[in-house]
């Protein structure tokens, strides 16, 4: 079988795309079983082409975009292949043309209105309905993963979690676990604990402030400063425990050196808790808000089968029916039987998004309070597993699966690759905007409250 | 509605922040040049009733044109150079540029060579510098405080 052919075969047997990537002259696709069982294709380029992969699996449009703009692969029946890192082309080459009567584009960005990353939508509209979305990202390309080349797995792991500081730790265990799988490491029960630890700890303050930030998204100042003052004070805990606020350095390659003894790991518990309290009666009051709960319904709405096609994944995707949480299948952290929770309504518009996290929020909470019944010690990795040519590591990060793939030559990375829950959410953000009116797509937007950093690279 | 904003207000007297010193204020417009995130995420938070930049007469406007601050956040990109300097010269004079966190001081940056320009300095003047990997919502009400005294 060729390569396309056992992609392919995969994908019908219900595996989902999970990224690619060129790694020299070879290309490499990851897919995902439905048991979180991690599948790696890989196809030697001949003449620079291969075959592409978007028929069969739209998701993998940005991940060939990018490959061609960084790498030169030309991917065979990708057409038109569009610049997507690429900024020096002009606007025909890569916006989707959209023609009719008064249809006109809006131009927002890269500069924002607020404190806002940058990056640029190009909307295609008539009056205020908005046609189309092109979005156009990596206006904050730094070159992280080629930078990041010729280190030590050690120094490698600065470099993606400086991808980005909201998903600081998600990236940081993806990048840990790829690597541990490169060098046939297996973290022990102690490092695994402390992984989810700290991974929960990022999910409460990012959910928090995604709560916050669709509170601003509809005007609702009190919503947004109370979720805001939650936020601050989960990122004070942050410091407290581990030294930074966004959990910098807490994670490291083949093992942990965080120690919290017992009083130290009380207050934590006794802060979380307060935390969860006071984020409860919140959300009570946002519930009983009837013109904040108005703004929030049939917008922006994502159906189960675009979610699917898409490769929408983490709140986004649950929120639209689409329940994949690689937590579920985490054999290397400490969530033991865990189930993905489920808002009240279903339906993929910005309600759903919102609820989502908020029942997620609730979700962390309760899994911290377990994680932090016994102090934490310093852990390692233990040799347990032959070593791999190409180690992989997908992990739920507050926006969505997370997949790094790690390669190294004499111990140093010869090549990473980050493809972070945020890039595979921003096609699905510019699907979301359709249909809707242009006023609406901050709130949208703050519905999925993506990164463009960790995009970006 | 009620309940959120008596919370509010029982935080705010919890919180106790000082009053400023005299009435003042500065229109603060932020870019984003390659950042990680983090300044953003704690800028935001300068605005949460812990630090309460409002309070000082800082607002962060949605242009240029009414701006006498420039907050820059991250290195610069070969991307971002541009649109940087179209934002600052779109701002009327006198105005002052903050150049926020350490990547904007070209401390400890990680990234490609061929990828980046440089600190924010290579690319406009600078009045304020505030390191910080990224630098507190504390830290940044103080850096904009100090850039009345500038």
């Amino acid at each position: 079988m060729t390569y396309r052919d056992r992609v392919v075969a995969m994908l019908d047997e219900g595996c989902r795309f999970g990224g690619l990537y060129a790694s020299g002259a070879i290309v490499r696709t990851v897919l995902v079983a439905p048991g979180g069982a991690l599948r790696l294709e890989s196809v030697a380029a001949e003449d620079d082409r291969v075959p592409s992969l978007v028929d069969v699996a739209p998701a993998a449009g940005w991940d060939e975009r990018e490959a061609a703009d960084l790498y030169g692969v030309r991917f065979d029946g990708h057409e038109p292949l569009r610049p997507l890192v690429e900024h020096d082309l002009d606007l025909d080459s890569w916006t989707v043309p959209v023609r009719g009567d008064d249809a006109y584009q809006v131009a927002v960005g890269p500069i924002h209105a607020g404190v806002i990353e940058s990056g640029h939508f190009r909307f295609h509209v008539v009056g205020d309905k908005i046609l189309h979305v092109d979005a156009r990202l990596f206006y904050k390309h730094r070159g992280l993963e080629r930078a990041a080349e010729g280190r030590s797995l050690a120094e490698g792991r600065a470099y993606v979690q400086r991808a980005c500081a909201a998903c600081a730790v998600s990236n940081s265990v993806a990048y840990a676990h790829a690597c541990e799988e490169v060098l046939g490491l297996q973290p022990s029960a102690e490092l695994a604990r402390v992984r989810t630890l700290l991974l929960e700890l990022e999910r409460a303050w990012s959910h928090l402030n995604d709560i916050a930030a669709v509170c601003a998204g509809a005007g609702l100042a009190a919503g947004n400063t109370f979720f805001a003052a939650l936020t601050e004070r989960a990122r004070r805990l942050n410091d407290r425990l581990t030294g930074h606020r966004f959990l910098f350095d807490s994670v490291q390659v083949g093992g942990s050196s965080l120690s919290l003894d017992s009083a130290a790991v009380a207050a934590a518990r006794e802060e979380l808790a307060s935390i969860a309290a006071d984020s409860k009666s919140g959300w009570r009051e946002l519930l009983f808000n009837s013109s904040f709960q108005d703004r929030l319904p049939d917008i922006g709405v994502v159906s189960a089968g675009d979610a699917r096609t898409l490769g929408a994944v983490g709140p986004a995707a649950r929120a639209s029916g689409i329940g994949d949480d690689a937590r579920s299948h985490a054999d290397r952290l400490a969530y033991g039987l865990f189930a993905p929770v489920a808002p009240r309504r279903v339906t993929g518009d910005v309600q759903a998004r919102l609820e989502q996290r908020a029942v997620e929020l609730l979700q962390t909470f309760d899994l911290l309070d377990d994680l932090f019944d016994r102090p934490i010690d310093p852990s390692e990795a233990r040799a347990g597993s032959e070593g791999a040519r190409v180690g992989l590591g997908l992990v739920e990060s507050p926006r969505g699966g997370t997949l790094c793939a790690v390669e190294h030559a004499n111990g140093r990375v010869a090549r990473v690759h980050l493809r972070t829950g945020s890039y595979a959410n921003w096609p699905v953000v510019a699907r979301a905007a359709v249909g809707n009116l242009l006023p609406d797509f901050p709130l949208i937007n703050k519905s999925f409250e993506l990164c463009y950093a960790c995009a970006d690279r | 509605m009620l309940t959120l904003l008596r919370t509010l207000r029982r935080l705010r007297a919890d919180v106790a922040l000082p009053a400023p010193s005299r009435g003042r204020s500065l229109a603060v417009r932020h870019v984003d040049a390659g950042s990680c995130n983090g300044c953003e995420h704690e800028l935001t938070l300068a605005m949460s009733p812990y630090e309460d930049i409002q309070r000082y007469g800082f607002g962060i406007v949605a242009s240029p044109r009414h701006a006498d601050v420039l907050l820059v956040t991250g290195t610069v990109t070969t991307r971002m150079r541009g649109p940087l300097l179209a934002a600052y010269n779109a701002m009327p004079v006198p105005r002052r540029v903050v150049a926020l966190g350490d990547c904007a001081l070209a401390r400890g940056v990680l990234a490609s060579a061929s990828e980046i320009v440089g600190p924010v300095e290579s690319v406009l003047p600078v009045d304020v510098r505030v390191p910080g990997c990224p630098p507190s919502p504390a830290a940044i009400a103080q850096a904009l405080i100090d850039v009345y005294e500038t």
